[in-house]
């Protein structure tokens, strides 16, 4: 509570976690953790709007729903104007509730059928006490008119509205209690390109008027720069990078962000061939991997300082190795070493001789059938910060935090100097 | 009073520690729902105290164990049934469209209210069937009898010889000792109904709150709810009736709506379950919850109001089930009803005295043709309840 950050911020969120346990067995014992969210701190300011970025899966949604507390988080700290919101009783939490509302990604499943659109959006004025008819009908025409529909369509029924029409009318919902934060998750990700830019601008023009502060999810980066302010990069259920819009854009400090921006398409023809490509996929959240859990798919994973890599050619070799000791490398499909060398990119001879040297009598070993040789050796040979340390989120030379061992304390695991990257 | 002003840059805002809902946010139909149910509990009382004989001298009515079982449920039935209806005219008049654009759906929902309607006030209207031997074994009308075996026999029409027609006095012919088989049916409907609506509503109110606790908490409190039905599955409530009915509740009506209504609701509460396990993620209850909604809140506005075209299709199969159980065990002896039921008269109908039953087809004949329609308007009625009230289809 002393945090200095916390003053002007609405929300703050210290070290969220909300680990769901995996049972197994007859007597469902709990055999292990899904870290959906694994430590995420960030702060909501007034009036802002804050993105969280990240692949599908990587808990932004999770994050949402967990410090609104719709799902008990199982870690950490959520201050909602300076109080802790996971100390709440049933009192506080309602009174809670009334400030911070939620829009869903689906519009579509948004309404009971069975209710019109005007009790729907009236709901939550019932909820909270307020069962009069007239006045529930005056607020609800009033919000309709303010997102974009009219007062009559209040005795429609959800069915009878487009996508586009159900999400206004889930915002007129979800403000309806006039609250001072609105978490929207994946707000238009379910509604057509033309129909997003509208909502997005409805968004942007009610948060403006409400002096709302908002927290938007979404995988989108193209809808993040639109309406965010500040936005935070999500990898694994750990906050990678957080930024001002227009500063992580521009000038991207943990792989994974440079990795998401050039996901986006771009239109110019001339610009095509330079994108960083991730390999590998998604590690399972139940059993992250060890140090940084981007390692295993970083193309600017850090090299060992024993030997000499020249830039990005160690991700072939990390690649390797991983396969290797993953078991998915079987000897008898290879005629001779080269075979394997086309298989995994790795260039014909390494510049550095002692690092070949490794990995040609790896692959005699892999080539010999001995597989569980072929990855001691690869592994003591090969082994990188970033399996070892979880990199802290610290501040970079950029001015924002990002959690990557090419920044801050770790910067004498040296190159390949990320910082350079947005020249080329 | 908060400020209420629309223009104001800021939404209408709300006073909340001055909206406490109290006592005035109790709708009309609750208190009434209460109010009709303690004017059950007086007459009951009064009935059970002051007057066990009859309680209602001028109808000549002592109202039996069945009848109080029928009055609550009759009382549940237009709570929860016809007043939502008649409440929202828009909804019941869609539904009403709906139904007329199926020709299937419209004759079984007339065949079901001529039902409802007969069983109200039919075996009054019509009056019971009397044992009359001048009138025994009258045939149907349009049809004919020969009685050459029978002695003695008085034809109502007229007689070619041995050979009988039959009139409009009897349209549906007459059983062995006279009776009206028009009467018969008009009684066996009233049966029915009383014993399809009983049954039901304490299965509709047993299934919904398993099922919709089940599906909506999950965990353990699914587990224990579920492997109870499980169990309570493998007994047939058929056997149970047969021996706590001989034993101690009576071989009536109301041992074989309460047996039945307390055990036959294993199957709705599984699709009742299943329905509240979809319901539990839906964005509506989700976005219910942010908004600070109760489970309860969430049960009864959400979940249960979107399960009533499952609870209804289900009953819709139940019912026809019952009411040939009832006959079944009426035939077998093992269910007696104040009057006469259709099992006895079938009975009787199928034996072979004094002539071989298909010389008295008619008996057996229309009490099949009676069961045979039943039976398939519910079915029917049951799907088309399902597509009209379907909340899927009004999702997509």
């Amino acid at each position: 509570m002393t945090d200095e950050s916390e003053a002007d911020a609405i929300l703050s969120v210290r070290n969220l976690e909300k680990h769901y346990p995996v049972r197994s067995g007859l007597l469902r014992r709990v055999t292990g953790h899904v870290k959906a969210v694994d430590g995420v701190s960030f702060d909501v300011h007034e009036g802002e709007t804050v993105g969280l970025v990240g692949e599908s899966g990587c808990g932004k949604s999770t994050t949402a729903t967990s410090l609104l507390r719709l799902e008990e988080p199982t870690g950490g700290e959520v201050y909602f104007e300076g109080e802790d919101i996971t100390e709440y009783g049933s009192d506080d939490e309602q009174a809670f509730r009334r400030r911070a509302q939620m829009v869903f990604q689906d519009p579509n499943s948004a309404f009971d059928p069975r209710m019109t659109v005007g009790e729907s959006v009236a709901e939550p004025l019932g909820i909270h006490g307020l069962r009069d008819g007239d006045r529930q009908r005056r607020i609800v025409e009033d919000l309709l008119e303010r997102v974009g529909l009219s007062a009559d369509d209040a005795d429609q029924y959800p069915h009878e509205f487009s996508g586009g029409q159900k999400q206004r009318i889930a915002l007129a919902r979800a403000l309806i209690l006039n609250p001072d934060l609105l978490v929207a998750d994946e707000p238009v990700s379910a509604l057509d390109v033309s129909v997003q830019a509208e909502i997005l601008s409805l968004l942007d023009d009610l948060q403006s008027e409400l002096g709302l502060s908002m927290l938007l999810i979404s995988h989108d980066l193209g809808v993040v720069r639109q309406v965010c302010d500040r936005v935070g990069v999500m990898y694994l259920g750990e906050l990678v990078e957080m930024a001002p819009t227009e500063e992580l854009f521009a000038n991207p400090q943990h792989p994974y962000t440079e990795a998401l921006l050039a996901s986006i398409p771009d239109p110019d023809p001339r610009n095509r061939g330079d994108a960083v490509e991730l390999t590998g996929d998604v590690p399972d959240p139940s059993d992250p991997p060890s140090g940084c859990s981007f390692h295993p798919r970083c193309p600017r994973v850090v090299p060992p300082a024993d030997y000499d890599f020249p830039e990005d050619s160690f991700r072939e070799v990390l690649d390797f190795r991983l396969s290797v000791e993953n078991g998915d490398v079987d000897g008898d499909e290879f005629a001779s070493p080269a075979d394997v060398r086309d298989e995994f990119d790795l260039p014909p001879e390494l510049p550095d001789g002692d690092a070949d040297a490794v990995i040609s009598a790896a692959i005699e070993d892999v080539l010999a059938g001995d597989t569980g040789a072929a990855a001691d050796r690869l592994g003591d040979a090969f082994e990188t910060v970033c399996e070892r340390e979880a990199p802290e989120l610290v501040e970079t030379d950029a001015g924002h935090p990002a959690a990557c061992h090419l920044h801050g304390a770790a910067s004498e695991h040296a190159p390949p100097e990320l910082s350079a990257s947005d020249d080329d | 009073m908060p400020s209420t002003e629309l223009e104001s840059a800021r939404f209408t805002s709300i006073d909340w520690a001055t909206e406490s809902g109290g006592w005035r946010s109790v709708r009309l139909r609750t208190a009434g729902l209460v109010a009709a149910l303690l004017v059950v509990a007086a007459l009951f009382t009064y009935d059970y105290v002051v007057a066990p004989r009859e309680l209602f001298e001028f109808l000549d009515w002592d109202v039996t164990r069945i009848d109080w079982l029928f009055l609550v449920s009759t009382v549940l039935f237009v709570r929860y049934a016809v007043v939502p209806l008649a409440a929202n005219r828009d909804r019941a008049a869609s539904y009403a469209a709906e139904f007329a654009r199926r020709p299937a759906g419209v004759l079984s929902l007339g065949y079901i209210l001529a039902f409802g309607v007969l069983g109200v006030v039919g075996p009054e209207w019509f009056g019971l069937a009397r044992v009359d031997f001048g009138t025994k074994l009258q045939p149907p009308v349009f049809a004919t009898f020969d009685a050459a075996d029978v002695w003695p026999y008085t034809c109502v029409g007229n007689s070619v010889g041995d050979v009988c027609h039959g009139t409009w006095q009897y349209p549906l012919g007459t059983t062995r000792v006279g009776e009206d088989m028009v009467k018969l049916i008009v009684y066996a409907i009233r049966i029915g109904l009383q014993l399809a609506l009983s049954a039901a509503m304490i299965m509709v109110v047993v299934a919904t709150a398993v099922g919709t606790a089940a599906g909506y908490f999950g965990g353990w409190v699914d587990d224990v709810l579920m492997r109870y039905v499980d169990v309570q599955q493998t007994i047939p409530a058929v056997v149970v009736y047969i021996v706590l009915a001989t034993m101690y509740l009576g071989q009536g009506l109301f041992a074989l709506a309460l047996i039945f209504g307390l055990l036959d609701w294993g199957g709705i509460a599984r699709l009742v379950r299943s329905e509240a396990m979809q319901r539990r993620t839906d964005g509506f209850v989700r976005a219910a919850r942010s908004a600070g909604a109760s489970d309860f809140h969430v049960v009864r506005k959400h979940v249960i109001p979107n399960s009533t075209a499952t609870i209804v299709t289900a009953l819709t199969r139940q019912i026809p089930l019952l009411i040939l159980a009832q006959v079944a065990l009426a035939y077998l002896k093992l269910n007696n009803v104040a009057y006469r039921s259709l099992g006895e008269v079938l009975l009787r109908g199928l034996s072979g005295n004094p002539v071989p039953w298909h010389q008295k087809w008619w008996i057996a004949g229309f009490i099949t043709l009676f069961l045979v329609l039943t039976v398939v308007s519910f079915n029917v009625f049951g799907d088309v309840v399902r597509d009209v009230l379907d909340p899927q289809s009004e999702v997509a």
